[in-house]
């Protein structure tokens, strides 16, 4: 228990580190939100209203408060670009993220740990081979080529599902999970690539452990050998590259959503940054931080679950 | 009686990059039902092959049985050749009718499973029993193998027990579907030699009680001579020689089990002689082993320890304070004269390695003085302790591990005399030159790189790196321990020699009672982090005065069939934790003077 307490402490405070880089490097770009509201060729006076209506003028350290105080208040500001509350915003843009990041991890690790295991199974023989050389294809080409193959061969070609777009899950969820596929399978065969190798490489040390040997002059059968106890101690390793993955894919899903015109924190972030929505440009990286943090730590907590020898404390 | 299992021919091959080697060859044996056979050799001789055949796990290895027959006789009557049966019928014999134990018990268990998991998952699928008949089984099997509060320990997992602990479990295990032949392969080495005397007992023991036979593989003739009936010895793959275990210790036929003999320290062998005594080796080193024996010098001290305290702190809490102290040494005193082997022996965890890098100051002690040649080591700054170095070396346990794998011998061996600025260009070259001849390296070896070397050669060319600067001490931390017994034979005489020739004094730490009895002029025994006795290796091993050195030397294996010591089960008293809360003040070592210099821990 103090160990989680300790973690959660951490995460509070390198998120607040994070407002501070964050602030400050919004702060330092070149125009402000008054700018970006009333367009470069607007009248100076009313430029120097609304700085002083936007409480633009107040001394940093006033607005810094300013916007922490908000964000800890739920009074996360307004999107300059869709003139909406960015609360609202962002926690409809999250769902259809999730939907979308655990989609592609689950189909990674179903197609990596397999992948991993065989290989180490079959070490050095043609099965290795053929595994890491597909692993290495799937990381070797940017995951947005992947998605225009997808959108070719699944959308274009065999017409199995949706090119493009986004169906609200509370509307329906089947619509959700197959404008979602082929985005996932994309982010997932590029995510795949290091899975594989983790996998092989932690089997791979497990096999050649005494217990397995062990196991094997029990009488059990290679699979329950393999599948069970070999498994059962490789699975962490993979588990905390995959959380630390998660980082890696919110960078990833900005490219992705936006190519499948598919509406989430990705596409969100990609149209903050193209149109210079400052206030939501903060508030968006602020949340995707949280969100990769925790994410980290319930992969660190699932760990304890996983292995026994691991004491929290 | 019919046999339980006979080998015939059997050959092993693996298939390697630089393609096939044989692992064993023309290997054929016979075991009895309720026999004991050791199969016995030193690393290579392939023994852990034959063993690892009778299961047909050698595949898992990469190894394929090419001839031969391995003829099982099955529960039912039915006669099973192992090298021809199927994955299925070995699945099915596997665990059940032959069961196996493995030399690592801190490895042999799935660290992610409880103890209740391992242990009933066999007999779930051989005997087909529900989960609770299985671990009502389970809990019985942990009692026949005297695991204390066996209930607790189905609910653990491996890391909460210890290794002894393990090992019975691990035993539990082999033993629970009753099988009529038992596979040890090197059950013990891993173990503290009070462990081991328990492990073998209960091996005994159960032997007895389920008339199941055992083929019990070692590289200890010690534990041979303990254990076995019938002994096969076994050399680069091939059998050099089979025969009843008396006749094997007392009248064996072929050289290579007389020099494998010769090679073994026996303790006790070692009674009424004065003076460390090289070991007897066959071969060339016969004539050099019987010079003349060592020249009497006048006592002189080069090493005094007074009081040294070594303690760790044990971390803990949200602030990594320190929450406790591992007392790894405390209060130990010593001297040792120059010229001399003062032996530090002990268990796994005893403190004695970290005494003897406290000495060296490897690690910081927490208190306490060490002089050595009128130099208190303790007081020396940084840069004049670097250079006090030039005079205390030390070598350590693990040849493969000690030495850079990526640089020339000859630059290793070198590297500590230009550390020190001793020589340059030509002077250096001939030093190291006579180094490699001082250890007996052929100079050829000087542009080689450490994976060309066998471990003897490697621990020769560890032991010229500390010989390089010209020391006074060398602390010797289990430097034999990891070779092969007639290789450990010849380094340690190797040893010997220098120290007559150079007259070196060796701090020799190690937990082998035998080998210390053989080259120790002095004996201190370690426990908890103290020296429970010291005194001359005579006293010491004739008439031990601490229980816990009697019961450490009651422990020794003995290499001769007729003295016999693990038939009844043992239970030595379990180690208890060097673990104190902050502030614990320990009392002084007080020591009873028995007789002149030997010295006993007061109780």
């Amino acid at each position: 228990m103090t160990y989680v307490l300790n973690r959660l402490l951490s995460v509070i405070l390198t998120l607040f580190l994070i407002t501070l880089v964050t602030f400050a490097v919004t702060n330092i770009l070149p125009g402000d939100v008054a700018m970006m509201i009333m367009g470069t060729q607007s009248n100076p006076e009313a430029l120097a209203g609304l700085r002083e209506s936007l409480g633009l003028n107040d001394p940093l350290l006033v607005q810094y408060a300013h916007w922490v105080g908000g964000l800890l208040t739920g009074d996360w500001g307004n999107s300059l670009i869709f003139k909406k509350p960015i609360l609202e915003l962002l926690s409809q843009k999250i769902v259809a993220s999730a939907v979308l990041v655990v989609m592609s991890m689950g189909i990674a690790l179903a197609l990596a740990i397999p992948l991993g295991v065989w290989a180490a199974v079959h070490r050095d023989k043609w099965q290795d081979t053929v595994s890491s050389s597909s692993a290495l294809l799937g990381v070797s080409l940017p995951d947005f080529f992947w998605g225009i193959v997808m959108i070719l061969v699944f959308a274009r070609w065999l017409g199995w599902f949706p090119s493009s777009g986004f169906v609200d899950p509370s509307v329906d969820f089947l619509g959700t999970l197959q404008h979602a596929f082929l985005p996932a399978l994309a982010l997932g065969l590029g995510l795949m690539a290091h899975l594989t190798r983790m996998t092989r490489s932690t089997m791979t040390g497990i096999l050649s452990q005494e217990f397995i040997r062990v196991a094997r002059a029990k009488g059990l059968s290679e699979r329950t050998v393999i599948w069970r106890y070999a498994l059962a101690n490789a699975i962490g390793p993979v588990i905390t590259i995959a959380g630390l993955q998660i980082g890696y894919l919110f960078g990833s899903i900005i490219v992705m959503e936006s190519l499948f015109g598919y509406t989430g924190m990705g596409w969100l972030t990609y149209q903050a940054l193209l149109n210079r929505d400052l206030p939501l440009i903060q508030d968006t990286v602020f949340v995707i931080a949280g969100v990769v943090m925790l994410t980290n730590l319930a992969v660190d907590l699932l760990y304890v679950v996983i292995d026994p020898r691991i004491r929290l404390g | 009686m019919k046999d339980i299992v006979s080998v015939d021919h059997l050959r092993v091959e693996f298939a390697t990059d630089g393609g096939t080697v044989v692992g064993v060859e023309d290997v054929s044996f016979t075991i009895a039902p309720g026999e004991t056979l050791c199969v016995v050799g030193e690393s290579g001789s392939g023994k852990s092959v034959t063993s690892l055949s009778l299961m047909r796990l050698v595949e898992f290895g990469g190894g394929t049985i090419t001839a031969g027959s391995l003829n099982f006789e099955r529960a039912d009557g039915s006669l099973l050749d192992v090298a021809a049966a199927n994955a299925q019928v070995m699945g099915a014999v596997r665990g059940h009718e032959i069961g196996m134990i493995f030399q690592e018990p801190m490895t042999a268990l799935n660290p992610v499973f409880t103890i209740e998991r391992q242990l009933t998952d066999g007999l779930m699928l051989h005997k087909g029993l529900t989960q609770a008949a299985a671990s009502a089984r389970a809990l019985e099997l942990l009692q026949s193998v005297r695991i204390p509060e066996p209930e607790r320990r189905l609910k653990q997992y491996p890391h909460e027990l210890s290794g002894g602990m393990r090992q019975r479990v691990v035993i539990a295990m082999a033993m629970a579907c009753d099988p009529k032949l038992l596979i040890a392969d090197e059950p013990t080495t891993a173990l503290d030699v009070t462990i081991q005397a328990e492990i073998l007992a209960l091996i005994n023991r159960l032997k007895r009680e389920n008339g199941m036979a055992v083929l019990f593989i070692t590289h200890d003739m010690a534990v041979v001579a303990q254990m076995a009936d019938r002994v096969v010895v076994m050399y680069r793959g091939r059998i050099v020689e089979t025969g009843s275990v008396t006749q094997i210790f007392e009248n064996p036929q072929e050289d290579y089990t007389k020099a494998l003999l010769a090679a073994v320290p026996k303790l006790g062998e070692m009674k009424g002689k004065p003076a460390p005594e090289k070991m007897r080796l066959i071969g060339d080193e016969a004539a050099r082993a019987a010079a003349a024996p060592a020249k009497a010098r006048k006592p002189e001290v080069l090493l005094q320890v007074k009081n040294l305290t070594t303690r760790f702190p044990v971390k803990g809490g949200i602030l990594r304070r320190t929450v406790a102290q591992v007392h790894a040494v405390e209060d130990v005193s010593f001297s040792l004269n120059v010229g001399e082997t003062l032996a530090l022996v002990g268990e796994s965890g005893c403190g004695k390695s970290s005494c003897g890098r406290s000495i060296l100051r490897l690690i910081e002690p927490t208190s306490g003085e060490v002089w050595i040649g009128g130099r208190d080591i303790g007081a020396l700054s940084h840069a004049d302790l670097r250079r006090a170095r030039a005079d205390m070396q030390m070598v350590f346990q693990d040849p493969f591990a000690s030495l850079n794998p990526y640089r020339r011998l000859k630059d290793q061996v070198a590297e500590p005399i230009l550390n020190f600025g001793l020589a340059t260009g030509a002077a250096l070259d001939a030093m190291v030159l006579q180094l490699f001849d001082r250890v007996r390296l052929p100079r050829d070896f000087m542009n080689r790189y450490p994976h060309e070397l066998s471990g003897g050669q490697r621990q020769r060319v560890a032991i010229a790196r500390a010989l390089a600067v010209n020391p006074k001490l060398i602390v010797a931390d289990e430097a034999v321990s990891a070779l092969d017994v007639s290789v450990q034979a010849q380094v340690l005489n190797l040893m010997m020699e220098l120290q007559e020739d150079l007259g070196l004094s060796y701090l020799f730490i190690s937990h082998d009672m035998a080998v210390v009895e053989r080259v120790a002029h002095q004996v201190g025994v370690m426990y908890l982090g103290r020296i429970v006795e010291i005194g001359p290796r005579s006293a010491v091993f004739d008439s031990p005065q601490h229980p816990y050195t009697q019961s450490l030397l009651s422990a020794v294996p003995i290499a001769d069939p007729r003295k016999r010591r693990f038939g009844e089960d043992l239970a030595f008293k379990p180690i208890t934790s060097p673990i104190f809360p902050l502030g614990h003040k320990p009392a002084p070592s007080t020591y009873t003077e028995v007789t002149p210099g030997h010295f006993v821990l007061s109780l």
